[in-house]
Parts: structure tokens; sequence; C-alpha cells
């Protein structure tokens, strides 16, 4: 675990892995993951898709928890070009209502912080929709810099939108504790939710039912 | 047929001399360090082998890249060309040029190539966007680029190493809306001439 002021930074599995099934299907995800096709995501291609970012070389993901261990969402590092050191940022809130909330800023701030101060990374890339206000705000007040804007890069509900690029080098970085003293961050006051059901592992055998 | 005819070069299927010479000559001379952003690790026979033979699988692992070999109207090949990564969901590409031999540089084959690749990203993959990145120091790519049509869209802060210096990385775009159409650019660039300049009349 990694604590931070009102998020701490945990291992991606047990209830984020339950969580995953549902927050994988959530409009958040698709606005943090832009790029990718708008299609079901079943049990099976989550686990996939965790499973794949834990054997990567070159990003990870990562989860993000309230204080009272209320698992937010997760936070991504990938695509880590090594002799640039650079790599691009991802962040979402799988339970939607901590979208905007300082609990939200604080799992990207601890992104930044875990990129910069332990990984040793040069610079990070972000990218939001043209229309996703409180993402680009997030990425704002966590310091990075709106550096140009993709036209109708990305296919959404009907039509082909702008993307926002962003970038944050290490240089424009003050460091978390400076940041989040900065920045005044303050709980929400959200109830952490139930705790999911643990999965009965025979079940997955019924995944064979699908074709 | 898969080989696209230009005026100064042709867009054709990569041939085996492409990657047993051809190939370890660009990655080990200065073109190298303008087509990947400032790397220049010597690289061997054996390490470029490899790398092509990871490469000839990368389709069936969901690569959905486009590439064809560079071959100038005097019969030499000198580079290659193609779209990097075709999203066909968001109908939008990202191209790469690379010629690595240094005499045809600033000639008017990149773009003369640059357009046959639009063309055929627009007209047979029906892409409506297309994206190309290079250095802020690149101005030939950045000439090459503009001139046939592409928008300078975002500059991406320090995200080169060049020699020990922080670069800046520019990115353009390019709309299907936008293009004019390859005829109309090789009229308005001038191409025919150019070529008629350096290889004389031709077919
Ligand atoms: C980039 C590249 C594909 C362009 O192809 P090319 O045949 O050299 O380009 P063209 O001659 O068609 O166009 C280049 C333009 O830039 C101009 N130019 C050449 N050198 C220049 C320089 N140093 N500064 C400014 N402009 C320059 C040329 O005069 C020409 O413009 P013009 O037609 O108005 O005279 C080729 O140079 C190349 O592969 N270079 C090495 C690898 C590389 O840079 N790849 C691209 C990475 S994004």
């Amino acid at each position: 675990m990694i604590e931070g002021k009102l998020v701490d930074l945990v291992p991606f599995e047990d209830d984020f892995a339950i969580h995953m099934e549902t927050w994988m299907n959530e409009e958040a995800w698709f606005r943090a993951r832009l790029w990718e096709r708008r299609e079901p995501h079943t049990e099976d291609d989550v686990k996939k898709f965790i499973e794949k970012m834990e054997k990567s070389e070159r990003g990870a993901l990562i989860g993000f928890q309230s204080k009272d261990g209320d698992p937010i969402g997760g936070v991504i590092f990938d695509h880590e070009w090594q002799r640039v050191r650079k790599a691009d940022a991802m962040f979402f809130a799988g339970d939607t209502r901590y979208e905007g909330t300082d609990e939200h800023l604080d799992g990207l701030l601890m992104l930044l912080r875990y990129c910069f101060e332990t990984r040793n990374l040069h610079r990070l890339d972000a990218s939001a929709l043209a229309f996703d206000e409180v993402r680009i705000d997030l990425l704002r007040r966590a310091g990075f810099v709106h550096e140009g804007t993709l036209r109708q890069h990305i296919r959404y509900d009907g039509d082909y939108v702008d993307v926002e690029m962003f970038g944050i080098l290490a240089e424009d970085w003050p460091g978390y504790e400076q940041k989040v003293a900065a920045l005044d961050l303050q709980p929400s006051g959200i109830e952490p939710k139930p705790k999911p059901e643990k999965k009965d592992d025979k079940e997955t055998e019924a995944g064979e039912a699908k074709s | 047929m898969t080989t696209l005819h230009g005026l100064l070069v042709d867009l054709e299927p990569f041939v085996p001399a492409f990657h047993q010479e051809k190939m370890h000559a660009y990655w080990n001379n200065e073109s190298r360090l303008w087509a990947t952003m400032g790397d220049c690790e010597p690289t061997t026979r054996a390490q470029i082998a490899r790398i092509h033979e990871e490469r000839s699988g990368a389709r069936e692992r969901g690569y959905t890249g486009v590439h064809f070999m560079m071959r100038a109207r005097d019969g030499n090949i000198i580079g290659s060309i193609g779209l990097n990564w075709v999203d066909y969901w968001n109908r939008t590409a990202w191209l790469g040029a690379w010629i690595g031999e240094k005499d045809y540089w600033g000639g008017g084959h990149g773009t003369d190539a640059l357009l046959l690749t639009v063309d055929y990203a627009f007209r047979w993959l029906d892409m409506r966007r297309l994206c190309l990145g290079t250095m802020d120091i690149n101005e030939r790519a950045q000439r090459n680029v503009e001139k046939a049509g592409f928008r300078f869209e975002t500059r991406e802060r320090k995200a080169a190493l060049v020699n020990g210096r922080w670069i800046d990385a520019l990115n353009y775009g390019l709309l299907r809306d936008d293009w004019p159409g390859r005829e109309a650019l090789v009229d308005q660039l001038g191409l025919r001439e150019k070529a008629e300049r350096r290889y004389g009349k031709g077919d």
C-alpha cells in the first residue's frame, strides 16, 4: 500500500477485480479509455484485461481506495518508453459516486507521485474527450498542461469528437506533499459501499455456455 | 494490385533484400535518429533479423499496420512508408515515413509517397482522419506533411531525447473532408515537373 492524503494505492485484486466487472461497463470507463470500442465487457474480458496489465512490462493497473478501504477505481500508467522515460497516464473512478471528488483527484495525484517520485519518469501524457469537463478539470488541477487538440479523433455516440491532449513534466511536479498542501484536499464523506459477494470458483465453468 | 504508382516513387510490397540489406543500413545511419525521435543504438544484422521476424508475426497478434516499400523512379529502394496503427473503430490511422537514403531527401519523394499513402488510407481503408507525429527539429518532415495538407495540432513538450537534448514532439492531423484529393495536390505542388527534372520525361 502507498498511503496518500485521501486515498491509498493498493494492488488491483480481490474486491477490485469483482467491482471491475461493473466498472468496465460504466460510462466512466469509456471516458477514461476513450479510444476503446463501445462493446459490452464480459467477465472474461475483464479478467483478461487485469491479467494483461499484471503481466505488462511497460505499464500497470493499480487500485485506489478511500481511507476507510472503499474501492474507488484504478490508475494506470502504460506504454512506458524506457529511453525517454515517458508513459501514458490514465485514471478512472469506477464507483461513479466519486466522480470529480477530491478522492478522484488524489487518485491521479498518487499516480503522478508514483511515476515521478518512485518510477523516475520524466513525462506523462493524458487525454480527455473535449466535452469531459470533469476529467479536464482534474487534469488541470493535478498540474497537467494543455498541449493541443486532436480534431474529431474519437467516435462518440454518433459523432466524432475532439480530444484534448495534456502533458506533465517531472519539472512541473512540485512533489506530492507540496501539491496536496496547495490543493487543500477535503474528503467527500461518501459512505463506503457494501463489500461485494465473493465469487464461487466453480462458477467460471458456466462461461463455456457462452458460445 | 498492391503497388501504388506515383511520379517519383512506387510503393510496393517489401522484398527480402529490404530486410536483409537496407534495414541494416537505415538502422545504422543518420536517418534512424530522425525516424525514431533520437534513437541511434548501433544495431547488428542478427538484431535486425530478430526484429523482422517478430514483426512478421505481428498481424496474428492483432497488429493492424500496413506498410509499403518505397522504390524511386531510378529503380533504387529508398525506404518505407505506412500506417503504423490503423484504428478501424475510430477510422483514424497514424502514418510514418522513413527514407533511409540521404541522397533522396528534400527532392519530393517523401511528398509523392505521402500523397499515395493518404489517398490509399482514405479510399481503401475508409479512414476519415490521419495523424502524424514528428520532432520540433525535423523541419523537413514538417514541411513535407504541411504541403500534403496536414495541420499542426499538438506540441508535446520534451517528449523526445536527441543527443542529450529534450525536444518537443509535434502532432499533425488531416481530415478526409479537408483533403482536396491526390491529383489536385500533385498539380498544386508541381510534382510532375519535379519528377521530370530529376528523372527526365517518362511514362
Ligand atoms: C521526412 C521525409 C519522409 C520527407 O521526405 P522528402 O522526400 O525528404 O520530403 P520532400 O522533399 O517531399 O519535402 C520536404 C520539404 O522540406 C524542405 N526541406 C528540406 N530540408 C529542409 C530543412 N532542413 N529545413 C526546412 N525545410 C527543408 C524541402 O525543400 C521540401 O520542401 P519543398 O518541396 O517546398 O522544397 C524524409 O526526409 C525522411 O525519411 N527523412 C528521414 C527520416 C524521417 O525524418 N522520417 C520522418 C519522421 S516523422
